[in-house]
């Protein structure tokens, strides 16, 4: 089943969820939506992969499922499980009263985890299925995934096979500590998140601070732009220059100035050597970020 | 309703040509695509053809080359077009560009040849093994380096393991296992008789060879890049890197059984031949490229290198400090070592020394099985 989304009208609602996404973006989960397949997006840490879900998900109203990946996680925690404890019960309480033997395999003793519960909207586009950094589980649970997303289905050995009605929109994010198996990537729309440019970084410091100077949000992207052209252990993404303008604001900044230059920066680098290397090349950068943002 | 099928085929043509594996059931999903949301604008049929067909962002360049030759440029009206007429018309698209001859693979005649020729040299090879042993590799001629290169494959495949979180059923495992005590107790009419359970399994830790691959160290590092070789054809986990001035990723080549591909990729390490060799800046691009991300991650890391750093010997020793703290283990192979007054004079190496956990002198077949047991944290 496939419906029609338009594109652009996806990206007016993101906005108005919150969430600024680029031409890319929009366009990879439009697709996904439209044709009812995963998306994977990747880039580096803190560019704004897992607010994408969030944001999609309040778009369509729909509840979002998270499921955050780890090595050795495995189908009891990521698809179901049985109340053992619950199955014991029965089965001695049935023996206690002299009952028939209850179904030990009823939907009273089976625990939904967040796979199989994304098999159960209740609408088309009722959930969002978040599959976080799927690059720190392991090989066998990226083999179970694609008969997943191939099928939409999970069978369970004792029950049988459970199918979704309304398939959920899947959303996978990584940030390439491994190479995914390309089986895995082919089921997939493929969208790289990148940096933002100035004026888009600048657009999501305001939609998150409604009450920063427009000034201020300027000279964070311009500056934050500068830091990223430098050679840094960890280039600052959206999520650190957001926390970097907020305590700018906490600290009573209308601009930033060398002043509150240096005593800030814990909140957008997070490496010594980086905050030495912004510390040592401070006065060019707030240069950069006021001369432009003047201009 | 158009059918976008042709139009995708033939652009998946067109990636192949550049290198680009996209597959069939990406094509397929494109051609989905170009039905149910068809784009008006180039714009959007570029975005809609990349989040369908691009594998990777590494591929990113090829990706632009690929459409921009197929469709016409970004800004150009002419490309859609062009798409509606080959869907109009149901033909497969304009030639695309012819790949690239690939080598027949050896025929059997040859193979036949080859072995017909290394027959009667085995038992040269089996007398002369206790003699090469000893041999430092760049003394040995072209036949003792073959022979050398197949004793290599005999040196034992080094790998450490660690703990999984992966569980598997057990006999004498740790945790019980309610599920399989459950099944278990269906077949003796509820009755819980055998009791379950399951033991972590275990998983091989990552292994990273870095290799020099300047002139001066190319004899031992082929003798190491052979030892990788056998290693990552033997284990999963293992990856190669070479550098001289700049670090290449011997990645995709390392299993293959052709020596032309990897060799034209350790080649490419040497940028700038005979420059010397940019030890620090290597291990940083390392660092930043793959380290940190994670592959190298309570895992054991193999330098082969003289130590001699063309630049900072400064920056050596801070990106081995921080390669320390990514790692388990560091051990570094010099075939300077050998000589009995050997000191670490060259500054890099100086730096680099109070990171290590193994020194050793690897120039040999011998001092070779050594670098396998300190990878796995034996000393000799």
């Amino acid at each position: 089943m496939s419906h029609p989304v338009a594109i652009d009208d996806l990206r007016q609602r993101l906005m108005q969820a919150g969430y600024v996404a680029d031409d890319g973006l929009a366009t990879a989960l439009g697709c996904a939506v439209g044709l009812e397949r995963a998306v994977l997006l990747e880039g580096d840490a803190g560019v704004g992969k897992t607010d994408a879900a969030r944001a999609l998900a309040a778009v369509y109203g729909a509840s979002l499922l998270r499921l955050q990946c780890y090595e050795g996680l495995d189908l009891a925690a990521a698809a179901y499980d049985w109340n053992y404890g619950k199955q014991l019960l029965a089965i001695r309480a049935a023996e206690a009263s002299h009952d028939r033997m209850p179904d030990l395999y009823a939907d009273d003793f089976l625990i939904r985890r967040p796979l199989l519960a994304a098999l159960g909207a209740e609408r088309a586009r009722g959930i969002v299925l978040l599959i976080d950094e799927i690059d720190r589980a392991d090989d066998e649970f990226e083999a179970f995934l694609l008969e997943f997303l191939a099928d939409f289905a999970i069978s369970i050995p004792e029950r049988g096979t459970i199918a979704a009605i309304h398939r959920p929109i899947v959303i996978l994010t990584s940030n390439r500590t491994r190479d995914l198996h390309d089986a895995l990537k082919r089921r997939c729309f493929y969208h790289w998140i990148g940096h933002p440019t100035v004026e888009r970084e600048i657009e999501i410091l305001r939609l998150h601070l409604p009450e920063l100077s427009p000034a201020l949000a300027s000279d964070v992207a311009r500056a934050a732009a500068a830091l990223r052209a430098r050679e840094l252990r960890k280039p600052p993404g959206i999520a650190e220059s957001i926390d970097w303008a907020q305590t700018l604001g906490l600290l009573g900044a209308d601009r930033l100035d060398a002043a509150v230059f240096g005593p800030s920066l814990g909140s957008i680098l997070k490496y010594p050597e980086d905050i030495d290397t912004a510390r040592a090349a401070a006065g060019s950068i707030v240069a950069a970020a006021r001369d432009e943002g003047a201009a | 309703m158009i059918d976008a099928a042709p139009a995708a085929a033939g652009f998946d043509r067109a990636l192949r040509a550049r290198g680009i594996a996209a597959g069939t059931r990406r094509t397929l999903t494109f051609a989905e695509v170009l039905r149910v949301l068809p784009p008006t604008t180039t714009r959007e049929l570029y975005w809609r053809a990349r989040v369908a067909m691009l594998p990777s962002i590494d591929d990113l360049d090829a990706f632009h080359a690929a459409f921009v030759e197929f469709w016409g440029a970004l800004d150009d009206a002419g490309a859609l077009h062009r798409l509606v007429r080959m869907v109009g018309e149901q033909r497969p698209p304009r030639d695309a560009p012819k790949r690239e001859a690939i080598p027949p693979p050896p025929s059997d005649r040859a193979a036949d040849e080859r072995s017909a020729e290394s027959a009667p040299t085995r038992w040269i090879v089996a007398s002369r093994e206790e003699s090469l042993r000893d041999r430092p590799f760049e003394e040995l001629d072209d036949s003792e380096r073959a022979a050398m290169l197949r004793l290599i494959d005999r040196i034992r495949i080094a790998g450490e393991v660690r703990a999984s979180r992966r569980r598997r059923v057990h006999a004498h495992g740790d945790r019980f296992d309610f599920r399989g005590t459950l099944r278990g107790a269906a077949r003796t009419a509820g009755e819980l008789l055998v009791r379950r359970a399951t033991r972590r399994r275990t998983r091989l830790r990552p292994l990273i060879f870095l290799l020099d691959v300047s002139g001066s160290m190319a004899p031992f590092a082929r003798a190491l890049v052979q030892y990788a070789r056998v290693t990552a054809i033997a284990r999963p986990r293992v990856r190669a890197f070479a550098f001289a001035t700049r670090l290449t990723d011997l990645g995709p080549w390392l299993k293959r059984a052709s020596d032309e591909h990897l060799m034209a990729a350790i080649g490419a390490a040497v940028h700038d031949y005979g420059g010397g060799t940019r030890i620090g800046a290597a291990l940083r691009s390392f660092n930043e490229r793959y380290a940190q991300r994670g592959i190298a991650r309570g895992g054991t890391v193999v330098v082969l290198s003289d130590g001699w750093e063309r630049d900072d010997a400064g920056l050596l020793g801070r990106e081995m400090a921080r390669l320390r703290k990514l790692t388990r283990r560091i051990v570094w192979v010099n075939p300077h070592k050998r000589h009995a007054a050997y000191e670490p004079l060259a500054r890099g190496m100086a730096a680099a020394l109070p990171y290590l956990d193994a020194f050793l002198s690897g120039h040999s077949l011998r001092t070779l099985e050594a670098v396998a047991d300190a990878i796995e944290g034996r000393t000799a």
